[in-house]
């Protein structure tokens, strides 16, 4: 397991990386990962959208991500090589140390700009996000990308921050 | 897991509750100056009525000569009118008044108001909403502040965050110009206020934290044309260093520095940003500014001095050639920027009345500095600082503390100032009144822990942990008075959070200054006597100003909007309108969110 740890760790750092904010490959077309997973995607989607009482506003219905199943679910290992990924590709940075918000969002709040589920945040990070978040798929393999789904479900399980009380202790919070 | 016990043991030592302001040891009697024959170092503008230019005037004073706010009065002082900017987010910088209009801009998305003051009720003249990528919000590193505008001839120029410089004409609210400056897709954006010298913007990056390299500009005030740019690291060329360059200390003289202090390519990626304030003395014709820390801030990935990152630079107005530099933190440990305002004064030191630019480092130290030729005259701690035994005036160098010097690896402990450094943006005041300087100060110390860090463009270039805690002290900022002739406190008003908003002195002895729990205060200049004070609804990141409304009396306005660095990263979110994102608070002011939220206000006083 070590050894699996510092593989993925190495690959991380030694990964070709360019401009990671053109998202033109993203783009262009569905990705393989949703077609592979998603043989009859279009049919599904076609049947969603006669229901308009699911229709939900801001709902993406292009892409088929939100249907997608992390491979890795429930694995621990995975979830910690996820950590070590997440500070390799400089995650941490933006988005805090354990995820806990910095200048991303908290990913560790239990609460989702996008979508919390494991095809919506494989898809935040393979297409980014209009404010600022980098698109990853293409330069990133995709199984790394899974291992970093399952690290950042990991964080929110089951918090409850709805009510601040400023009587108790604090958590503490690192990085920048 | 070390950390996490580190903090529990540093928090419940340093656990503090806000209480009232704590004065420090306020001697001084009133009358005659506390440093005499201390004046501003350039010319004051006209119409002193009007606040045309961020820091009121080309010194970086923030000194007003009205005088019907006074010492004995202010404490009548009452809100007279506010306005909302319609955006949340930290409302650093200050609004302009010029020719009975106030011009305010606001954080991201950057909008521009301009507010009648002659009609009841201050209607708007004009509302200016730029173009501006959104994708800026997740590239600025500490959160979507802007530091103001300029106003030259009818026209108003400033940054957008997305990397954009902007003209708008002042009457119509007409965009003039609009000119991308800065790369979003390396980690560029634009938050400083630019500086109008003669037809020329001056403008500079942001970026430290995203592995920029940073630089300063240029541009024609009619057209946006780029009429220079200068980078901070990098070959002779590109920095701009040719026969003029004559920097006062040995270790700044050499061959391409900007290249052979950083192994390899590493100053691509070195940061030197330029996000603070600039000054300008007209008769030297030279531009001040500061610049950012190297990236990344862990120090064993760039060994050498990494100039001309954290240091004051010298240049010509005219073509941004280099005059003199004086690195304030050479090969920096600690996230120490040296981008704070440098303010220009002329007074005596050592019994000889000196041209001198004064900088309140966030290094820790007071630098007085002689501005035609960067000789440190004096350098002394100015907040509780340990990193650094004290600066050798032979080498303009400090002798630093190792056992205080970060390294990849290792958690180096209580380390002071933290990375918020004894001060940070929030600039501070001169008068020629009292001879002193009113400097908003921070009391933080940190943990450093670094580690290797790979340059992925776009994304944080940073390395390292930094966990912040309070200072020595039941407090964790002060408002100080300081002697930059003999580098000495002169009084302190103790805060319970840092002092993260800028200072305003006027003639009439009065210095008013805000704080994160949303107090604006009043205080005699002389004595540090808290005179008056007012809860806004927000905590205040931004600096006041004063101006003669159309009615002959005299203002002072402030924004109100908790944000910036110490606002949005260390005291956790205290926003209230996204469902999403609620943060837990951070440790370094676990108590700010009970005292103020997120907010966009301004803020407009008389008697």
């Amino acid at each position: 397991m070590r050894r699996a740890i510092r593989y993925v760790i190495l690959m991380a750092l030694t990964a070709p990386l360019a401009c990671v904010r053109d998202s033109d490959a993203a783009e262009a077309r569905e990705p393989d990962i949703v077609r592979r997973q998603q043989p009859r995607a279009s049919a599904q989607q076609a049947t969603f959208i006669q229901h308009p009482d699911n229709i939900q506003p801001g709902l993406s219905l292009r892409g088929g991500f939100i249907r997608l199943t992390n491979p890795f679910e429930g694995d621990q290992a995975k979830v910690r090589e996820g950590g070590a990924l997440f500070v390799s590709y400089n995650c941490m940075d933006c988005h805090g140390a354990d995820g806990s918000g910095a200048m991303g969002p908290s990913l560790a709040d239990g609460r989702w700009h996008f979508g919390g589920s494991a095809g919506e945040v494989f898809q935040s990070i393979y297409e980014g996000r209009p404010e600022g978040m980098p698109a990853w798929g293409g330069r990133i393999p995709d199984d790394q990308i899974w291992r970093l789904v399952a690290y950042v479900q990991s964080l929110g399980a089951g918090k409850d921050v709805s009510t601040e009380n400023f009587t108790g202790r604090t958590i503490q919070k690192m990085g920048h | 897991m070390q950390i996490r016990h580190v903090l529990v043991l540093a928090l419940g030592v340093a656990a503090c509750k806000p209480v009232g302001s704590n004065r420090d040891s306020a001697a001084v009697t009133t009358g005659a100056p506390v440093v005499a024959n201390a004046r501003i170092g350039t010319p004051v503008p006209p119409g002193d009525g009007d606040w045309t230019m961020p820091a009121h005037d080309y010194a970086s004073s923030r000194y007003s000569t009205l005088a019907q706010i006074t010492s004995a009065n202010v404490k009548n002082l009452k809100a007279a009118w506010t306005f909302s900017t319609g955006v949340l987010r930290g409302h650093e910088g200050q609004p302009l008044v010029v020719n009975k209009t106030m011009y305010v801009v606001t954080p991201y998305p950057n909008v521009a108001y301009a507010i009648d003051l002659t009609q009841p009720g201050y209607p708007l003249k004009w509302k200016y909403r730029p173009d501006n990528s959104q994708a800026a919000v997740g590239t600025a590193c500490c959160d979507v502040v802007n530091r103001g505008a300029a106003y030259s001839e009818g026209r108003l120029v400033y940054n957008l965050l997305d990397g954009h410089t902007v003209a708008v004409d002042a009457e119509s609210g007409k965009q003039l110009w609009r000119v991308q400056m800065a790369d979003l897709n390396r980690g560029e954006t634009i938050t400083m206020a630019p500086l109008v010298v003669k037809n020329r913007v001056i403008v500079g990056s942001s970026g430290g934290e995203m592995g920029v390299r940073g630089w300063i500009a240029a541009l024609d005030i009619a057209t946006g044309r780029e009429l220079w740019r200068a980078y901070n690291t990098g070959s002779d060329a590109d920095v701009k260093i040719g026969p003029r360059f004559k920097p006062f200390y040995a270790t700044e003289r050499g061959k391409d520095l900007g290249l052979t202090s950083w192994p390899g390519d590493a100053w691509k990626i070195g940061g030197g940003a330029v996000w603070g304030w600039l000054s300008y003395d007209p008769q030297l014709n030279l531009v001040y500014h500061g610049t950012s820390n190297p990236g990344p801030w862990n120090q064993d990935m760039r060994p050498g001095d990494n100039k001309w990152t954290c240091a004051i630079l010298a240049r010509d107005a005219d073509t941004g050639e280099l005059v003199w530099a004086f690195q304030v933190t050479p090969h920096d440990y600690w996230d120490y920027d040296a981008v704070n305002e440098n303010i220009l004064v002329d007074m005596p030191v050592k019994g000889q009345v000196r041209k001198t630019l004064v900088h309140f480092d966030r290094n820790g130290f007071a630098y007085t500095l002689d501005r035609a030729t960067g000789e440190v005259l004096v350098a002394q701690p100015f907040v509780p600082m340990n990193w650094a035994r004290y600066i050798n005036l032979e080498t303009g160098r400090p002798e630093i503390d190792t056992s205080k010097a970060t390294r990849q690896g290792k958690l180096v402990k209580n380390i002071c100032p933290s990375l918020e450094g004894g001060k940070n943006q929030q600039p501070a005041a001169f008068s020629p009144q009292t001879g002193l300087f009113y400097v908003p100060t921070n009391n933080l110390c940190m943990d450093f822990e670094s580690r290797p860090v790979s340059y992925i463009a776009g994304t944080p270039y940073i390395g390292a942990n930094a966990p912040e805690t309070g200072g020595p002290g039941n407090y964790k900022g002060e408002f100080i008075a300081w002697d930059a002739s003999n580098g000495r406190k002169a009084w302190g008003i103790r805060e319970p959070f840092p002092v993260w908003g800028g200072a305003l002195v006027t003639a009439g002895n009065v210095v008013f200054y805000g704080t994160l729990d949303g107090w604006l205060k009043g205080a005699n200049a002389r004595t540090g006597e808290l005179l008056w004070q007012f809860r806004v609804g927000s905590g205040i990141v931004g600096n006041p100003i004063t101006f003669t409304g159309p009615d002959g009396k005299q203002y002072v306005a402030v924004y109100s909007g908790i944000g910036g660095d110490m606002g949005l990263l260390i005291a956790g979110d205290v926003a209230a309108n996204l469902p999403f994102d609620v943060r837990e608070r951070g440790t370094t002011l676990p108590d700010l969110a009970r005292y103020t939220s997120w907010g966009g206000m301004l803020f407009v006083f008389s008697l």
